[in-house]
């Protein structure tokens, strides 16, 4: 087992950089979010990880030892892609076990690593199977499968549960959360999808443009937002921003934009008016826009609390809820 | 117009030409193997007589030899020839495109220039390709007066022009996902290895439609080098082939009927090949997909 670091790492791609002096530290055993949207150079860290990619400049190592130059497959790292990477002509044994035969592991070892490797991740019944006769879940489960076989160092995730479908991928999330409790491996974990970060994360890095904006855990990363960027990024809806004229109104005067969860804009409190313009119900809670004479709020309701369209509220913002901003976009005070 | 009968509409001139030049001619020679037909006087019924006399002909048999020899040699080197090919410049490079255009343009050169090319080329005074052997201390054959030599040559000649079996082995080889690569490096495969497991099996199929393919069109390939380099020979008919045993039939001697006969010989030697391919592949294929 070891940890993982990314120093001082660029990337530049003809004309286009990529990656700008990323500097990322993933502790033995944890689980590392990679979080950010398309373009700020996740999967090419995830890329230059697993050796894939070679860093314009600075260093990758693994288990402290230099490994910028050293192939992938000397680099004792498995990768998880977005596509599974299956091979149509394998069986799913086959594909488990495609790194221990090509390393010249004996048929015997590579039968019962295959099988464990399997049972572990539940698809110990469809080891006969090709990709084609399997689930979109089932094949999930064996790209996973063949990343545990060979037991590596390092397991790194490309977006591995994007091609699921939205109940299969809570399934397989939890599912992962387990099986990372249960191995206690590194693992990297590369996504654009915000509730995977927060539910799956011992710590999450958020990248902005070839750079790591905030590296925390998710409660960090969600209450304690580095900088605007983050702050805009990581919850859903995404944060209510107010800029100074507007967030006076609510009694938050002051120099900087003010920004507040929908959660904590509260309807029915304080001295501000607006009127809903629309109403999202969500099941277990629901979103309510309000024109408050400036930008609009975005406020997270019980569903049993929905106001009706065109009705006038009263809307409402704790100090002590509020994160203010910089010019540069900093937080400088907020909601702890 | 309905989609149908545009559809229809864009088809007709194709399928008439099928039929006015491929089936129609088809089926006149399955009768016209039954006659004995000079084009001056009427056809003469002759029954099997032609089945018979080809039977017993030295000349239709040496054909007969000298093409599956030729397939026998240039089918699995044209293939060879193809995929290597396809390995090579599948991966995007400076100057690819202009290798990859040298590699077709053989194949669209007319087969008449490119046998003048090829006579040149293959003189044993002045030719290139002996200057070079004779430079690199290699024997230098007699390309266009020993038989061995000749039907040597025409195989060589047939390498050169394997444009569309590259062109089909490069789409091929282009469309594997790049992520299973990726994935055989990280795992730690090295090249034979994922040649082997990987990329040979996953272009099978294609590979497999370019043997049949390519077993169907040597046949008919070394009809014009056959014809303008060598004119069958150098004795004893070493450069005739099939093609060249119909075409003399039919042409110099007048012999429709009897040209008629050797081409359902041809049709049937070829089709029996290819089943032959099929069956043995098939075979293959289903045993390594369980191993």
């Amino acid at each position: 087992m070891a940890g993982l670091q990314l120093v001082g790492v660029e990337k530049t791609f003809g004309e286009v950089q990529i990656l700008r002096g990323l500097d990322l530290e993933v502790e033995e055993g944890e689980l590392l979010v990679v979080l950010g949207p398309s373009g700020s150079g996740k999967s090419t860290t995830l890329r230059i990880a697993a050796g894939l990619e070679e860093p314009s400049a600075g260093t990758v190592h693994i288990g402290g030892r230099d490994v910028t130059h050293v192939p992938a497959s000397r680099r004792n790292v498995a990768m998880v892609f977005q596509s599974f990477a299956l091979f149509p002509h394998f069986d799913a044994a086959r594909n488990i076990g495609f790194g221990l035969s090509a390393r010249g592991v004996k048929r015997d070892d590579v039968d019962r690593r295959v099988q464990a490797a399997a049972e572990l991740v539940g698809v110990g019944d469809l080891l006969h199977r090709r990709p084609h006769e399997l689930s979109g879940g089932e094949r999930q489960g064996v790209a996973l499968a063949r990343a545990l076989a060979r037991e590596p160092e390092v397991f790194l995730l490309d977006e591995p549960l994007s091609n699921l479908d939205a109940q299969l991928r809570t399934r397989t999330r939890a599912e992962l959360k387990r099986l990372h409790g249960e191995l206690g491996r590194t693992m990297v974990y590369v996504t654009h999808d915000q509730v995977e970060a927060l539910t799956l994360g011992d710590r999450i890095a958020v990248l902005e443009r070839g750079l790591a904006a905030q590296v925390g855990t998710p409660d960090d990363v969600y209450r304690r937002p580095a900088d605007r960027f983050v702050a805009s990024f990581v919850g859903s809806p995404t944060m209510n921003f107010l800029p100074p004229d507007a967030a006076a109104r609510f009694g938050l005067g002051g120099d900087g934009e003010i920004g507040v969860r929908p959660e904590h804009v509260r309807l029915g409190e304080g001295e501000v008016e607006g009127e809903v313009v629309i109403v999202e119900p969500a099941g277990s809670e629901a979103f309510v826009h309000v024109d408050a004479g400036g930008p609009w709020l975005v406020a997270r309701v019980q569903p049993e609390e929905l106001p009706e369209v065109g009705r006038r509220v009263r809307i409402g913002i704790r100090p002590g809820d509020a994160h203010r901003f910089d010019a540069e976009g900093k937080r400088i005070t907020g909601h702890q | 117009m309905s989609e149908r009968r545009g559809l229809a509409l864009l088809l007709a001139p194709y399928l008439l030409g099928l039929t006015v030049l491929i089936a129609l001619p088809a089926l006149v020679t399955f009768g016209l193997a039954l006659f004995e037909y000079d084009l001056i006087t009427s056809p003469e019924w002759a029954g099997l007589a032609n089945f018979r006399e080809l039977w017993g002909d030295d000349i239709f048999r040496r054909s007969i030899r000298n093409s599956l020899m030729f397939i026998a040699a240039a089918v699995p080197l044209r293939l060879l020839g193809a995929l290597l090919l396809a390995l090579l410049l599948h991966r995007q490079f400076r100057g690819v495109s202009a290798y990859r255009t040298a590699a077709y343009l053989p194949t669209v050169i007319p087969d008449v220039a490119f046998a003048l090319l090829m006579l040149w080329v293959f003189n044993p005074l002045y030719g290139p390709l002996n200057i070079a052997l004779d430079a690199a201390g290699a024997p230098t054959p007699q390309w266009l007066t020993d038989p061995h030599d000749a039907r040597w040559a025409i195989v060589l000649m047939s390498l050169f022009q394997i444009g569309e079996g590259f062109i089909v082995a490069l789409a091929v080889r282009q469309s594997l996902p790049g992520d299973l690569y990726e994935l055989a490096e990280i795992e730690g495969a090295h090249a034979g290895y994922l040649f082997a497991r990987v990329t040979l099996p996953l272009m099978a199929p294609a590979l497999l439609l370019l043997l049949f393919r390519d077993t169907i069109f040597s046949f008919q390939a070394n009809f014009v080098p056959a014809l303008l380099i060598f004119d069958g020979g150098p004795p004893p008919y070493a450069t005739t082939y099939l093609p060249l045993f119909v075409y003399t039939n039919a042409f110099e001697y007048l012999r429709y009927g009897y040209a008629a006969t050797a081409t359902l010989v041809m049709f049937g030697i070829t089709a029996a090949i290819v089943l032959a391919q099929w069956r043995i592949l098939r075979r293959w294929r289903v045993a390594s997909s369980a191993a």
